[in-house]
Formats: structure tokens, sequence, C-alpha cells
């Protein structure tokens, strides 16, 4: 499970533009639900998921985040990655000149090694592959091209979903996974998602839009507005959300 | 075609336009045996000689030595062969090469360059080259030795429908200077040239990268390119770069780019993020950044060869 206690972050703490992102925010998610979070931009919905993720643009200030009672904001990137942790990007990142059969490879690998689980040869990999993207209705073909290049909007969230079917994370933060996605699309990747859905995986979706949350039905429903959580309540706070807008929480925090 | 040979009782100076970054006398060992004779190596190719297996040259310099290698390659009308050129030796010399490389009608010359001499050697390397119509040069460099390196290719295309394309990668540290100098002349109408360096450079080395594509007014429909991205891994690293295109002709599509920077944030996160430690997740990108570069080498064994050098190189970097 996860517990988030009054966690503060800033960008540029150490400069005179230091800025706080994170007011304090406190959220748990308990094994086997999910959460989603709304907001407007700029609320710090995607600080949030880089905190969490261990990007060290961002310095937090004060407060806690858990996985298990272990401390996460002490832990390098890539061992929060080890315990667990997965972000699908926003943005995922291309990387020309690296082949996504040799990226998954390597990240699948680096996780088992630092688990000290013993690491899988290339066939075994690559069975594991084939099954996920045969699951996911993934093209294979897009395993011979470089990652993330020439990817349209939608390959590039279905990726962020093969990944994460492939490293069966604990805590899943899918950051605006739904954002410039057509409907078919929005369907695989939340197909994706719910096939994973697990009593003992957690998911932190962020989303701007009450839509994903048809496919992906969340437990709780939370409001970001100005770095701090105004509201939480159950999937019917979503559409809520999407008839009034976010006016009202904006006044509210201001 | 002159021959341009660098002559050691009248060297260019850092005062000549394209000798600014360089500075040749001051990298020279003290003492050079000047007595020293020219070797000359000749590689002829008949009509329509098609060599399938690649040949190699070792050029091996040794302490003190004033090595004057002369390279003439000439393939007569479709003849194919690939070259492979490597460069090593032991101690401070300076091998200072002219290669003069004539390709005819529609023949096909590859020519991989493996410089790895000593890190005390200074290597100038002149290449003049030119092509007859339908004539293919498809060249590739590692530049990894020396003190101080130079090679300079003049490429003049003068037969319509050549191509002409020189790649290339230096792996730099130490005090290590690498200076690559291209002029590629387009005399004749529908050619192409690519030129495609990467450069990776450590500690306080210095890579130069001036290259400059010449359309001369009767080269119409020139598809010319040219792009240098240099990685610096180290503060004190530096690379020049002076990219130029000279058009006189109306109607040809000429790009050129350049890039000098460091690792990229953005990837670096990502691949974190998917669980690689950090040293891993930059070796995976410096070797992604090179093998961009190596992969458009045809020749498989040499590919291997170069991939290897690189590894090696790349490991050493990143260890410290």
């Amino acid at each position: 499970m996860i517990k988030i206690n009054d966690l503060h972050a800033s960008i540029n703490a150490e400069s005179e533009d230091s800025k706080e992102i994170l007011k304090g925010i406190t959220l748990e998610i308990p094994a086997g639900e999910v959460h989603a979070i709304m907001g407007p931009n700029g609320s710090g919905k995607s600080t949030l998921s880089y905190v969490l993720a261990g990007r060290d643009d961002y310095e937090v200030t004060s407060g806690t985040a858990t996985m298990d009672g272990v401390d996460l904001l002490d832990m390098d990137p890539e061992e929060r990655a080890a315990a667990g942790v997965f972000l699908a990007f926003q943005y995922p990142v291309e990387i020309p000149g690296v082949n996504m059969s040799t990226f998954l490879k390597t990240s699948l690998n680096s996780v088992r090694k630092q688990r000290g689980e013993d690491e899988l040869d290339a066939l075994a990999i690559l069975k594991l592959i084939k099954t996920k993207c045969k699951e996911l209705g993934i093209s294979e073909d897009m395993m011979k091209r470089a990652v993330n290049v020439g990817f349209s909007g939608g390959e590039k969230k279905r990726n962020e979903v093969l990944q994460m079917a492939m490293l069966a994370p604990k805590f899943a933060v899918l950051d605006e996974t739904d954002s410039g996605l057509d409907i078919d699309a929005l369907k695989i990747v939340a197909d994706g998602v719910n096939k994973m859905r697990d009593p003992n995986r957690s998911f932190l979706v962020i989303t701007h839009y009450q839509r994903l949350l048809e496919y992906i039905k969340p437990d709780v429903v939370h409001v970001l507005a100005h770095g701090k959580i105004v509201k939480s309540g159950g999937p019917e706070l979503a559409h809520e959300l999407e008839e009034k807008g976010y006016a009202e929480f904006l006044d509210e925090a201001a | 075609m002159t021959l341009p040979a660098l002559d050691i009782k009248n060297l260019p100076t850092p005062k000549e336009e394209t000798w600014k970054y360089t500075n040749l006398s001051r990298a020279l060992p003290d003492s050079l045996n000047l007595a020293d004779k020219q070797e000359e190596i000749l590689i002829h190719k008949g009509r329509g000689e098609i060599t399938g297996k690649a040949e190699e040259i070792v050029l091996t310099g040794h302490e003190g030595q004033h090595h004057q290698p002369r390279l003439n390659i000439t393939l007569e009308p479709g003849a194919e062969l690939t070259i492979i050129e490597r460069h090593e030796g032991d101690g401070a010399y300076w091998k200072n090469m002219v290669s003069i490389i004539e390709i005819g009608a529609n023949a096909k010359l590859r020519h991989i360059r493996i410089q790895d001499d000593d890190k005390q050697a200074v290597n100038t390397s002149m290449v003049r080259i030119a092509l007859a119509r339908d004539a293919v040069y498809d060249s590739f460099t590692l530049n990894m030795g020396g003190k101080l390196t130079r090679h300079e290719i003049h490429a003049v295309i003068q037969g319509e429908n050549a191509e002409c394309t020189l790649n290339g990668v230096n792996l730099l540290n130490g005090e290590q200077h690498g200076d690559t100098t291209i002029l590629i002349e387009h005399q004749a109408p529908h050619c192409a040239s690519n030129q495609f360096y990467r450069s990776v450079l450590d500690d306080s080395a210095r890579g130069v990268f001036q290259g400059k594509v010449h359309v001369h007014k009767a080269a119409q429909k020139t598809d010319g390119y040219q792009l240098s991205n240099a990685l610096l891994l180290s503060p004190k690293a530096e690379m020049d770069t002076k990219p130029e295109l000279e058009i006189y002709a109306d109607d040809v599509l000429c790009s050129h780019g350049a890039t000098t920077g460091q690792l990229d944030e953005d990837p670096l996160f990502y691949l974190r993020q998917r669980g690689l430690t950090e040293a891993d997740a930059r070796m995976l990108l410096i070797q992604a950044f090179v093998n961009e570069v190596v992969d458009k080498v045809a020749d498989e064994t040499a590919k291997a060869t170069i991939e290897e050098k690189a590894q090696a190189w790349l490991q050493e970097a990143l260890k410290k």
C-alpha cells in the first residue's frame, strides 16, 4: 500500500526562482485499488508523478512517501523501479539508436538483477514480449524499431502499457496516458490497464478528462488544485467535474 | 591532381584559414628521423574487376619515425573494392600520409579507416578523391588514436549521378586533438554527397569538424547532406565545428546541421525509471549515439571490429 503524507516539493529549490508546486499532499492507496487524480493544468499533477518516480529536477522539502512501509523518497529512480514503482510517461521519450527489444530486455533484466533474481536469456525475453504484445494487440514489428522513434501518439502510449505489463509493478502511476488518444487507442490502453488490476497492485491514474475513467473505473477520485488535494470522493465526483469544470476548486484554494 | 603532401620544412600554421584550430608544428615530436623513405602502396583494379573480400592495409608507425605512406587506389570502370586501412604504432612519430583515389565510371570503393595510432603520435592524412560518372565512394573513419590527428579529405565529383559518402566517429580523451576537414566539390549534375560525423569527447579532448560543400554552377540537382553531432562527457572537452555550404547552382537540395552538448536528461531519466542504473543508462545512450553512424558500415567484419573497439573505449570512459 502507498502512503503519501504532507508532501511538499519545489522546483529550482536552491535558486531564487524556487517555486513550491506540491503544497502538502496526503494520500493513501490501499493494495488493489485504483485512485484517480484530476485537476486543472498547473495544479501539480505531473510534478506528483515525477516526484514519486524520483526525477531530480524536483526537491522534496518535507513530507513522506512510502510503499509497504519503505521510504521511496530516499531511493534512486532505478531502485524505485526495482522496488515496483512504474511511471507511464505523459510524453514517452524517443531514444534513437536503441531498438525496442534491446530496451525491454535491458530494462527487465536490470530490475531482476537489482531484486536478486536471475537474468532471463534472450529467448525467454522474446517469448515474454511475444505473449504481452499479443495480449495488448501490439504489432511485433514495433519491436524492431528504435524506442518511440516515429511512433504515433497511440503507439507510444501502448508501448508504455507494454512496458508496464513486462515489469509487473506493485504501484503504477499513469500520467495523462489518455491525452491525445482517439477512442480506439484509449480503449486498447484502458483494456491493458484493466487486465493488470490485481489485489496486490495499486494504480494512480492522473488525468485531465473524465472520459478515461469510463474505461478504467477508479475506486476513489481526488481533485488536485494549487498543489493540494481539495476534494476526494467516489467515481461520481469525476462526472461532477466533467459537468461543472474546475472553477469552484480554483476559487476555493486561492 | 596535385600531390597535397605536407612538407616538414613548410608546415601549415593556424594563420591559414583551414588550419586555424589545429597547431601541427607544436604537436610534432622533437626528434624525427628525416631520412625515412616514403612507402608506396599501389592498388589497381581493372575494368569490371570485383573484389569480394575486403583488402587490408596496415600502417605501423615507430618511435622517432617520419613515416610517409603514399597510397594510390585506382578503380577502372565497373570495378568494386573494399579497403580496410588500419593505423597503429608504438611511440612518438609522425605519420604523414597522402592518399590519391580515382574511381572510374560506375566503379565502387568502400573505404574503412581504423585510426588507432599511439597516443604520442601525430597522424596527418591528406586524401584526394576523384569520382567519375555513376561512381560511388563510401567511407567510414573511426578516429581514436594519436595525440593530434588531421584527416583532410578533398573529394571532387566530376561525373553525373555519382555518390560520395564520408562518415566517421571520433572517440577522444586525455589531451587528444582530432581534426576532420572536408571539402566536397560538386562539379556535375545529379550527384549526392553525405557527411555524417559523431564525436564523443572526454577529459580535455578537442574535436574539430570543418565540412564544406561546394556546388558548382553546372551541378544542378545536387543532393548534399552534412551533419556533425558531438557529445561532451567532460566540462573541459571542446568541439569546434564549421559547416559551410557554397552553392552556385539554383536547383539543389543541401542541408547541414551541427550540435554539441551533453547527454540529454530526459532519456536518461526514462531509462532509469525502467530500472537501468545511471551508468548503464549512460552507456546505452552513448553507444546508441555512436552506433547510428557505425551501422552504416557495410562490411560486417569491419563493423564488428569497430563496434568492439568503440565499446571498449566507452567502458573505459564511463569507469571514472
